[in-house]
């Protein structure tokens, strides 16, 4: 019996089916690749200020095209202990756009706080169309920052750790000793930083002596332990009246040449309406002479 | 034999009507100037986005136009008051010239200033609200002063050339008959007016002086004031100032060629006008030309960082071709024409003038734009077309119908009333007359 195709235009019929069959995948494969969701990272941060308040430092990040780059609006459940369950839930946020969410610790964790001298603390973030559920975990142990002076403007500070039930001065941690000026904290004298002795203290000679303060010469030190591993960031503030007296003169809504219309000083206003006063009483009085030219011609 | 000499004057120099030459010029000033409406009425409609002016360049050839205006407009002052007040009498017949184009230009100057206005409905805010430190203001206020006294230097002196037309009224028609006897009727020639008139040109003459050096010094401190490379000079009063009474005369070289050619009036603006007009351009270039090497070569020589991009974009890059052409036609060319005898002739001095009034226009664009294109601080995450400027047909048909609007006044004025003052010719003829009598 002779085939109903020869066998080259076989062959090609078998090419064509392997490529529709292809075609018809290639889609499905690519949506495929779409649907792979990137990897999200929370990094969470501690901050503990002048002894008092506690809040957490949330940043969403991802890997994009080998660099990180912030990720906004990403929502993060907080827990206390590494155990994420509703019981432990100290609060939901959402990161802004730039990434970072702050969470200020609740009175209500306190329980769940004073339990253990280390915690641990949990966000999960939720799981997005991009983004798969992520989860960052940060582990402290409980630390005391404290600031004091001593005739003479020495500035001291003092670590201690909360170690089984005992507060203990801890040794050779580094912090920053300084002034709080707008915006930065200013080193008390050349040194950047200050290591902890073994009896978890530090002390610096305060050689800031022409920095202005408030109106009644009060300046605000700062003692800071930043970004540390265990202990997290802890901050301590004590007002001195180091400075010198600063009372603030503003030049704002006064007569000047940057000011506002009708504050112009006094000096330009005197100037030009004199000028203009002058010009134009020239101008006025030449054509009063056209009217005099004028009356002239009519006699 | 005076009668005669008298009735020559005044028949050669009361205004003519348009010949078939004139029909076609008042026709085609007409059409750029509508052409030029046109396109405001589309920039009204549409908005400044119509030009090419965006966040950077914000003063495009609208304000290199009004610069260009109110230099022009300061020769007014330099052939009516500082010739007149130098007892300079050769310039008599170019007086009433001078005064046109000063009146046009200023005109113009400030319809130019309100074109670049996106919101011109709001122009009266300017007057209402605005600030007495700034130069803006300044600019409004001795703008208006100029015309107010431009107009006045005009009219005073035209009474007794008003009292020599309303005699010919059969001529004249009934509307210009009607307003000249509206404007002199009043005239009688009586040694009061005369008395009169004298002392009030002597007053506008040294009361012009000093505002016509006001209203260029404060138009050249709107960039002086702003801390910008090429603009941050302290120099700039007086570097406007003389560019300003050079491009002034060369429009005046122009325009006396044009009207004794086409007027016919070579025994009133004479080879000797041109001569001395000539000699006037030259210092004038050479004192231009001066503070342009003080404007480029001192900041050259230190070229400081933030200055560089702007000082070699003018020299070598993408403005060289303008600033050297710009350069040479306003100045080195026409000092080298104008330096020799024959050069001083009409046609060779007309020539000088067209290329003093064209290189100045550039300059102009030349100070305002590339300045704005090179800020201290660099452009940056802005579209391209932030960084170049070349204006629109829009800003061109506005820019060129304005130029129009200005030499269509000068046009009809000279329709209207003599371009040449007749009865001070026939003064300065009669004493003149005496004089070799004597």
């Amino acid at each position: 019996m002779k085939p109903l195709l020869k066998p080259k235009a076989m062959k090609m019929k078998h090419i064509y089916k392997n490529l529709i069959i292809i075609l018809g995948f290639l889609p499905i494969a690519l949506m495929a690749q779409k649907t792979e969701k990137e990897n999200l990272v929370v990094g969470v941060r501690y901050f503990n200020n002048n002894n008092k308040t506690h809040h957490l430092v949330f940043k969403t990040k991802s890997k994009v095209n080998g660099k990180f780059k912030n990720i906004p609006d990403i929502q993060l459940a907080v827990y206390i202990t590494s155990d994420a369950t509703k019981a432990n839930l100290i609060g939901t946020i959402t990161t802004n756009d730039v990434g970072d969410a702050v969470l200020l610790i609740p009175p209500a964790a306190k329980t769940e706080w004073v339990k253990s001298p280390n915690q641990t603390f949990v966000a999960v973030s939720t799981a997005t169309k991009q983004f798969d559920e992520s989860r960052g975990e940060l582990a402290i142990t409980k630390a005391k920052l404290q600031i004091d002076t001593v005739e003479g403007k020495i500035v001291n500070a003092k670590l201690v750790a909360l170690i089984d039930t005992v507060w203990t001065a801890i040794a050779d941690v580094e912090m920053q000793l300084g002034v709080k000026r707008l915006d930065g904290v200013l080193s008390v004298n050349e040194t950047p930083t200050f290591t902890t002795d073994s009896a978890g203290g530090t002390t610096a000679e305060f050689k800031r002596d022409s920095l202005p303060g408030d109106s009644k010469g009060n300046l605000v030190l700062v003692a800071s332990v930043l970004d540390n591993e265990v202990y997290g960031n802890l901050t301590a503030e004590l007002s001195v009246p180091w400075g010198s007296k600063f009372s603030h003169i503003s030049n704002f809504d006064h007569r000047t040449l940057f000011a506002r219309r009708g504050h112009s000083p006094i000096w330009l206003e005197l100037l030009a309406y004199s000028i203009v006063v002058a010009v134009w009483g020239i101008i006025i009085f030449l054509i009063l002479q056209i009217r005099k030219i004028k009356q002239l011609g009519a006699v | 034999m005076e009668n005669l000499a008298k009735q020559k004057i005044i028949e050669d120099l009361l205004p003519q009507k348009f010949g078939k030459q004139g029909t076609i010029w008042v026709i085609g000033l007409l059409v750029l100037c509508s052409i030029g409406f046109y396109a405001y009425c589309r920039q009204l409609y549409y908005g400044l986005a119509v030009t090419g002016m965006r966040d950077y360049a914000s003063w495009g050839i609208y304000i290199s136009n009004f610069v260009f205006f109110v230099a022009i407009s300061l020769v007014g002052s330099l052939i009516t008051a500082v010739l007149r007040l130098s007892d300079v009498h050769w310039s008599t017949p170019l007086t009433r010239i001078a005064e046109i184009i000063a009146v046009s230009a200023i005109t113009f100057a400030s319809l130019i200033i309100i074109v670049d206005m996106g919101r011109p409905e709001r122009f009266y805010n300017l007057f209402l609200y605005g600030r007495l430190q700034s130069p803006i203001i300044w600019d409004v206020i001795v703008i208006s002063t100029y015309f107010i006294i431009s107009l006045l230097l005009l009219y005073f002196p035209l009474l007794p050339d008003l009292k020599i037309m309303i005699g010919f009224k059969e001529r004249n028609g009934k509307w210009l008959q009607k307003l000249y006897v509206f404007l002199g009727s009043f005239w009688k020639n009586t040694p009061a007016q005369f008395k009169i008139t004298d002392k009030a040109i002597n007053i506008l003459a040294i009361t012009i002086i000093p505002v016509a050096f006001s209203i260029h010094t404060v138009t050249s401190w709107l960039f002086a004031t702003t801390y910008r490379p090429g603009w941050d000079s302290t120099n700039f009063g007086a570097y406007f100032i003389s560019g300003a009474f050079l491009v002034g005369s060369g429009g005046v070289l122009i325009a006396m060629y044009v009207f004794r050619t086409h007027y016919k009036l070579e025994k009133y603006i004479t080879d000797m006008h041109f001569d001395r007009m000539g000699k006037v351009v030259v210092l004038l270039a050479l004192l231009y030309l001066y503070f342009n090497v003080n404007e480029f070569l001192v900041p050259a020589f230190k070229m400081k960082k933030s200055e560089e991009h702007h000082l070699l974009g003018l020299f070598t890059g993408e403005y060289a071709p303008i600033f050297w052409f710009a350069i040479s036609t306003a100045m080195i060319i026409p000092i080298l024409i104008l330096i020799f005898k024959k050069g001083r002739k009409p046609k060779a001095a007309f020539v000088a003038g067209i290329l003093v009034v064209v290189g100045s226009w550039f300059k102009r664009y030349l100070i305002v734009t590339p300045t704005l294109l090179h800020p201290f601080l660099p452009m940056y995450d802005v579209p391209a077309s932030y960084k170049h400027y070349f204006p629109t047909w829009e800003e061109w048909a506005i820019a060129i119908g304005s130029l129009a609007g200005a030499l269509l006044v000068i046009t009809f004025f000279a329709r209207i009333f003599p371009i040449v003052p007749i009865h001070e010719t026939i003064i300065e003829t009669e004493s003149n007359e005496n004089e070799t009598h004597l």
